[in-house]
């Protein structure tokens, strides 16, 4: 009897994947451990390894394939033997478009058995937001010899009214656009039109820039440029979850300089004498114990109900090439300075190299969004929903302040807390921030501590 | 004082077209000329090489002519007529531009011109000096053969505009330098009965063209014509004597009557004085300018060799045409990018637009339609087979995106595919095109055809 392969469950929270790649093909021999496929999640991409050890009968699942996880994607086993009746993978549950990440139920969280686990990314968004498209949607009805006029003529039937019955749009429908339109004074060279219909670009929308406006190669080359283009994964989900934390989220912004001079100067001492701490490890230190000092920070609500966590994980968002990630730090008030910088470091790696699993991106409490080394004045950062804050820290400038009365130049960071308006008042946002800076200010602090 | 609209400076191919076209747009307009009316192209090169190299291709055609039943024994070249063939053409041209500027109301001011400001040009001619005033300047002054630095001034050791003055053809002539004019003159002098040998630096000769195009040419030239090619190694020094001159080469010494050095072309600016109107040359003396050949300084422009682009006169042309239209207030399109090359060895070779290599460093993906002449009636009739047309297409569309010819015409062939590729025709556009029967131009339509793999006149393409 062969063995099925199911879709693993990456996360906790998944409940659906799409297959990337697959790496064996049909009838290729396959051992435990063999990477079979390569699947893409709302988060992250992974690959996965075969339990059995035989031949790759059957793909289920082709490549570009979305099913819900423990769904059967293929089978393994030996040669020849029969595979078990092929019962097609439920489509996943069908889903409200929007779903905010922290529903009303989710509410009492706090005392469900994952307490702390709010999810950072818990909504399984629709497989693809379809962007408007030029091209005639599925649901067009439009007849073959309209649909072949319309190919022809290098243009998109999708808003031509049909005149058919059930309105069926018909090849004369095509003809009246076209003429309503000024199809006949369109100029356009032989290679432009040809490359329009390979990429299904729309000449009545494309202005030519030729002679007496002739349509060429270079235009319809920008036209395709400027096609909508469905976006990857990993930026609908921060689509998706920032447009619903800043539109549902009163956010305000406090921001306070923090005089680094001696903490930078400690820093180098500590690491000429072999100690690995970054600056950013402090200020990752400063925010954890601030946030004990502060819970309302760690602290989540959906306006009705507030939640308190006892444990900070703390998030930090790294930038990728292609869009951004969130490791979260598990327990970070439980964490020495070493280990944190150790927590982190990992962690960071493992984000660049895109190998973080589901379950290090999610649960966050606050997070830190650093943008220090990309020579910035000031920001402000959007707070992931679930969560009452984000702290924006911007680039270390040497920068004239009065001290004693006097002008000095000193290493001056502003940082920035966005704070959700509904649980934490201004007041608190400004001892927070402040709290922040004294620590960091605060150099024997910082002896004691290392 | 004078005042112009527009004057332009130097009347070669790119400057007295520019005059022309200011005058027709209603411009008071003026040229300068120090030296000779249609400059470089008209007499020291393009024309007088054409009128040379007919000569020569006539007398090549005709010794080989016994195949199609034409004897023509003791078939003699008279140097003095073929020069004064030469002359005549030049006169006649230089006398039609001379009439042209005239009806057209364009003043013509001989003498050296110079910039005393930035719109006050002084002509010092012989006839005396004068200072005109300028609203708008065509700098079209052009270029001049680079000479080597270590090369003996010596009567043996001459350039291309030298050689075509020479009474005499040189019995043993090295041409130093590979590039279109060193083949040129190369294939004219040995189609002539010149001994002659090609010293390139460079791995081939005529490295612009594809591989394919080179090695067709360069097959002739040796095994046809007799010409000797070192390619790789430069010319190390040169002994120059009163009766002709040594050409060192690695551990060989070459004896030759003449060395012709064709190794490229500087630009001219010398006692134009263009820093006066603000205008500095860059570091290898062009007056450099932009898509519309203005230069940083308002209401001057540069065109032709003098600015740096392609040394070709047609393009020159071009470019003053649409400088001369923006002196005058008509904001045209800008320079035209696509400009064919054709070089008149022996067989004749164009090309325009992509070469299959810059096509390959592009990474772009082409698909290549190659027809050659020994499958077409045209030729075959006509005892020329050597050579072939190519396409170069884009591999989705079918776009064309470069061509090449070589063989019998392929100078004139080339204009066909210099219309296509800015009309961006396909492939298939081409293919389906009636050419008529039985010519030349035919292989363009066969070759289009190459490029699916779909031409009926050639056996299928092995898979």
């Amino acid at each position: 009897m062969p063995h099925a392969i199911v879709m693993p469950k990456p996360g906790q929270f998944t409940e659906e994947c799409t297959i990337l790649r697959w790496l064996k093909k049909e009838g290729d021999p396959v051992a435990k451990g063999d990477v079979l496929f390569e699947i893409e999640t709302d988060k992250a991409n992974m690959e996965v390894e075969s339990f059995f050890e035989g031949t790759l009968l059957k793909i289920l699942v082709p490549v570009g394939g979305t099913v819900p996880v423990q769904a059967t994607v293929a089978f393994v086993g030996q040669p020849g033997e029969a595979i078990p009746a092929v019962v097609a993978p439920p489509p996943p549950p069908p889903k409200p478009a929007e779903t905010p990440a922290v529903s009303p139920a989710a509410a009492p969280a706090a005392a469900a058995p994952v307490p702390a686990a709010v999810p950072l990314l818990a909504t399984p968004i629709p497989a693809s937001v379809a962007p408007s498209s030029p091209t005639a949607p599925a649901a067009q009805k439009i007849s073959p010899r309209a649909r072949r006029l319309s190919k022809e003529s290098a243009i998109d039937p999708s808003g031509i009214r049909g005149t058919g019955p059930g309105g069926r749009v018909l090849e004369k429908d095509v003809k009246a656009h076209l003429e309503q339109r000024g199809y006949a004074r369109i100029r356009i060279t032989p290679a432009a039109k040809e490359l329009a219909i390979a990429e299904k670009i729309d000449i009545l929308a494309v202005r030519g820039s030729g002679e007496g406006g002739r349509i060429g190669v270079e235009d319809i080359r920008r036209a395709v440029d400027e096609k909508p283009k469905v976006m990857s994964r990993m930026r609908q989900v921060i689509a998706q979850r920032l447009t619903q934390s800043f539109t549902s989220t009163p956010h305000f912004f406090v921001t306070v300089p923090v005089d680094m001079t001696d903490l930078i100067a400690l820093r180098r001492e500590m690491k000429d004498r072999g100690a690995p701490y970054s600056v950013t490890d402090f200020i990752v230190q400063a925010v954890v114990l601030t946030l004990k000092e502060f819970p309302a920070f760690n602290s989540g609500t959906d306006g009705r109900s507030v939640w308190w966590r006892s444990k900070v994980n703390l998030g930090l968002a790294v930038s990728l090439e292609n869009g951004l990630v969130v490791p979260v730090v598990r327990d970070a008030d439980d964490l020495s300075l070493a280990e944190l910088h150790d927590r982190a470091a990992a962690l960071v790696g493992k984000a660049r190299d895109g190998k973080l699993a589901p379950d290090e991106m999610s649960g966050g409490t606050f997070t830190i969004s650093n943008m220090g080394m990309l020579d910035v004045e000031n920001f402000t950062a959007i707070i992931n929903p679930g969560e009452a804050g984000i702290l924006a820290v911007s680039s270390t400038r040497e920068t004239p302040v009065v001290r004693d009365g006097r002008i000095a130049i000193r290493s001056v960071m502003k940082i920035t807390v966005s704070a959700d308006h509904r649980v934490v008042d201004g007041s608190v946002a400004a001892g927070f921030v402040n709290a922040i800076r004294a620590k960091l200010e605060d150099a024997a602090l910082w002896r004691r501590l290392a | 004082m004078d005042s112009y609209d527009v004057v332009v400076i130097g009347a070669g191919p790119g400057g007295y077209p520019a005059a022309i076209r200011a005058a027709q747009l209603g411009a008071k307009t003026a040229i300068v000329e120090r030296e000779a009316w249609g400059g470089t192209c008209l007499n020291w090169g393009c024309i007088p090489t054409k009128a040379m190299i007919s000569a020569a291709d006539l007398a090549a055609h005709v010794r080989d002519a016994a195949a199609l039943g034409v004897r023509a024994d003791n078939v003699r070249i008279d140097y003095a007529a073929l020069l004064a063939h030469k002359q005549a053409t030049v006169s006649k041209l230089a006398g039609g531009i001379l009439s042209l500027l005239k009806a057209y109301g364009v003043t013509q001011l001989r003498g050296q011109a110079s910039f005393q400001t930035r719109d006050r040009i002084r002509v010092a001619g012989a006839d005396g000096e004068s200072t005109v005033r300028a609203s708008k300047v065509i700098v079209a002054t052009g270029s001049t053969s680079a000479v080597p630095g270590f090369l003996p001034k010596a009567p043996a050791v001459i350039e291309s505009r030298a050689f075509l003055d020479l009474a005499e053809l040189p019995a043993r002539l090295v041409v130093m330098g590979g590039g279109y004019i060193g083949c040129e003159l190369a294939c004219m002098a040995a189609m002539l009965g010149a001994k002659v040998t090609i010293v390139e630096m460079l791995e081939d000769v005529l490295m612009l063209l594809d591989a394919d195009a080179r090695r067709e040419v360069r097959r002739s030239m040796e095994q046809h014509l007799g010409i000797r090619i070192v390619t790789g190694r430069g010319v190390d020094s040169v002994d120059a004597g009163p009766a002709g001159a040594r050409v060192k080469v690695g551990d060989e010494w070459i004896e030759a009557d003449r060395l012709l050095v064709a190794v490229g072309r500087r630009p001219v600016t010398d006692g134009l004085h263009p820093e006066r109107a603000g205008l500095w040359p860059d570091e290898k003396g062009y007056l450099r300018a932009d898509g519309r050949n203005r230069t940083a300084v308002p209401g001057i422009y540069a065109i032709g060799d003098v600015n740096g682009g392609p040394q070709l006169a047609h393009a020159a042309t071009s470019q003053g045409t649409i400088a001369a239209e923006d002196a005058c207030g008509h904001r045209g399109k800008p320079n035209e990018a696509l400009v064919p090359g054709v070089i008149f060895t022996m067989p004749e070779v164009a090309l325009v637009g992509l070469t299959e290599a810059e096509a390959k460093a592009k990474g772009l993906a082409v698909k290549v339609g190659r027809f050659p002449f020994t499958a077409l009636g045209r030729a075959i009739a006509a005892g020329q087979t050597g050579g072939f047309v190519k396409w170069i297409a884009d591999a989705a569309s079918g776009q064309l995106l470069g061509a090449a010819a070589v063989g019998p015409r392929a100078t004139d062939l080339i204009s066909v595919a210099a219309v296509a590729i800015p009309a961006e025709l396909t492939a298939h556009e081409v293919g389906r095109t009636i050419h008529p029967h039985p010519t030349f131009g035919e292989a363009w339509m066969e070759a289009a055809h190459a490029v699916s793999g779909e031409c009926g006149h050639l056996p299928p393409p092995r898979r």
